[in-house]
């Protein structure tokens, strides 16, 4: 058995034929991230001990017969900005170095009434602002595919560790891009959900209105699963679907694409989009073709000025949201200071990264009386125009397909010196978050060099069902989910 | 569009930030790059985009229920200081 390969299905069936143990699975993983992580960077936290005991509790359960849910036994990473009961949530940054929340945010808790096993908490961009995760506070995670690139952001942590076989699930954030990107440059499936659909309660708050919790696996099956466990209303989350969710997102998987009419952006293969990349999408939409779905080209005439709008409107909400961090009840707090003005002033001048500093002091800028309506009004003005755009959209076609990333994993500071060029990278993802629709973002090839390159399918609100459906095909026709990144020890 | 350190230092200001000197210039140019691409919003019309039209949704609220929170040692544990039952912070008041 090589772990690194596992499935969540394959895991599920193992313990039913009782090949092996939780423990056994679960100590494997461990073993699998104390050897390789320290070259890949990709956990803040393990929870070494509290996981085994977990196992042997269901190995118990499974010894006896008994149901042990929907994720039973199946090891799970976290994202570090989404609260665990007793596990340090940091959001990688120092403000936060040493908070241990008292609850659990909905997703973790529906995930343990699962069965679910926390392993660990991954790293990630501070307080999710960045496309590298290099802006963590604590260190670096490395692409496992080429470690001298980045595993991309903001959920780089949780796309490593599932590309480095060190968990067959795992939970990200995504507000502009930070599950799908990810997800691609590491030859993930990550998958956004439609905004509501799953709950942001214990998610530390980035900006709330794009915000959004969703898995990374290593097919598309699994991320079914998984989206089945996590998704639903829950009255902790005012912004949290009101109706039942779509109860069955896996029978229907196999059902292919036939019939599917299948809109293709033609602002998104325009200069900017590496031939690589530009080359493994074509074979994609030709396989599509193959299998009987009706592809188009239209034009969607907004990504440029949707992401101006982005960068506009989630800046302004974080400068809200992270008013919070102030030094007075909890998180960080400057030692020298007189007043409460310059405890405040210190405090977060020490405790936030030169990103998080950015996105606070742009937010604050669009937001402050003089500003306000050359850019914060017309961003929510353009917002509304995007949202009517993408609805007329999804009248003609049922899914839009583009690349998830206009570029390759690039290396390890390339991109840190000139903050536009890193928010041109999520030039395709960042739209759909301003629609609230669902995108998954599946593997669909690989460069010259070897590094994965995803593809982005986006759906109309609450369809994940058909999303995934036209996922499963396309995954199913070019078959590249069965590869692995190859590691070895360190010397 | 001209940034000045002047009007970086007044932002940080109002988001309780400090940045020296250099810093500031750094940020002014950044600002000043970001706010360029930024420009591209006014060439979008906006025209038929009425912010007040597409306010469809509405506020969910929940009943207002009391629940003890049993574990007030876990719920304490992240406040830099408590006296008995109560936290506590550093002066705010001159």
């Amino acid at each position: 058995m090589k772990i690194e390969e596992l499935t969540i299905e394959e895991i599920q069936k193992a313990y039913q034929e009782k090949r092996f143990t939780v423990t056994e699975i679960v100590q494997g993983y461990l073993d699998r991230i104390n050897k390789l992580d320290p070259q890949i960077g990709a956990f803040i936290t393990l929870c070494k001990e509290s996981a085994l005991k977990e196992a042997e509790a269901i190995d118990k359960k499974l010894a006896n017969g008994e149901d042990i849910g929907m994720l039973g036994g199946i090891p799970v990473a976290i994202k570090d900005n989404i609260c665990t009961r007793g596990i340090k949530t940091t959001c990688a940054s120092k403000i936060l170095e040493d908070f241990i929340p008292p609850y659990d945010a909905t997703v973790v808790q529906r995930l343990k009434d699962a069965g679910a096993i926390i392993i660990g908490k991954t790293n990630m961009d501070e307080f999710a602002m960045g496309s590298s995760t290099e802006n963590s506070a604590f260190q670096k995670t490395k692409n496992p595919w080429h470690l001298d690139k980045v595993p991309g952001g903001s959920s780089g942590g949780s796309a490593a560790a599932v590309a480095a076989g060190f968990a067959p699930l795992t939970i990200g954030s995504d507000t502009g891009g930070s599950i799908r990107q990810p997800a691609a440059f590491c030859g993930a499936v990550g998958l956004k959900p439609t905004y509501g659909l799953v709950s942001r309660y214990g998610l530390v708050a980035f900006a709330s209105s794009l915000d959004q919790v969703g898995p990374f696996t290593r097919t598309v099956k699994d991320c079914a699963i998984s989206l089945q466990t996590i998704q639903g209303h829950d009255p902790l989350d005012t912004t949290s679907i009101q109706r039942e969710p779509e109860k069955d997102y896996i029978s229907d998987l196999h059902k292919g694409v036939k019939g599917l009419r299948i809109g293709i952006p033609k602002e998104c293969f325009k200069e900017g989009l590496d031939p690589e990349i530009r080359s493994a999408i074509e074979k994609a939409v030709r396989q599509l073709e193959e299998d009987g779905a009706v592809v188009e080209e239209f034009s969607l005439p907004i990504m440029d000025s949707g992401l101006s709008a982005y960068y506009i409107i989630s800046s302004a909400e974080a400068s809200a949201n992270l008013a919070r961090y102030d030094g007075v009840r909890y998180g960080y707090r400057a030692e020298n200071f007189t007043g409460i003005e310059e405890l405040m002033e210190n405090t977060r001048t020490e405790g936030f990264g030169k990103e998080v500093k950015r996105r606070i002091m742009l937010g604050t800028y669009v937001l402050s009386s003089g500003y306000y309506d050359a850019y914060y009004k017309k961003a929510m003005m353009l917002r509304q125009k995007i949202q009517k755009v993408m609805k007329q959209a999804f009248e003609a076609y049922d899914i839009i397909l583009t690349p998830t990333s206009p570029v390759l994993p690039f290396s390890i500071g390339e991109k840190t010196a000139d903050p536009m060029e890193m928010y041109l990278a999520d030039i395709y993802t960042v739209n759909i978050n301003i629609a609230g629709v669902p995108a998954i973002s599946i593997p669909c090839g690989f460069s010259k060099e070897k590094l994965p390159i995803g593809l982005q399918l986006i759906g109309d609100h609450y369809t994940e069902k058909k999303l995934l459906q036209a996922a499963y095909s396309l995954e199913q026709g070019l078959g590249v989910y069965h590869e692995t990144a190859f590691l070895k020890e360190a010397e | 569009m001209k940034i000045t350190t002047e009007t970086i230092n007044y932002i940080a200001k109002l988001a309780k930030l400090r940045f020296n000197e250099d810093e500031a210039e750094t940020f002014a140019k950044e600002f000043e790059g970001i706010l360029d691409h930024f420009q591209n919003l006014d060439k979008e019309d906006l025209s038929m985009e009425g912010l007040a039209a597409a306010k469809e949704g509405k506020s969910i609220l929940r009943k207002d229920e009391i629940k003890p929170f049993e574990n007030k040692e876990e719920l304490f544990q992240n406040a830099k200081g408590m006296r008995e039952s109560y936290l506590s912070i550093p002066k705010v008041i001159e």
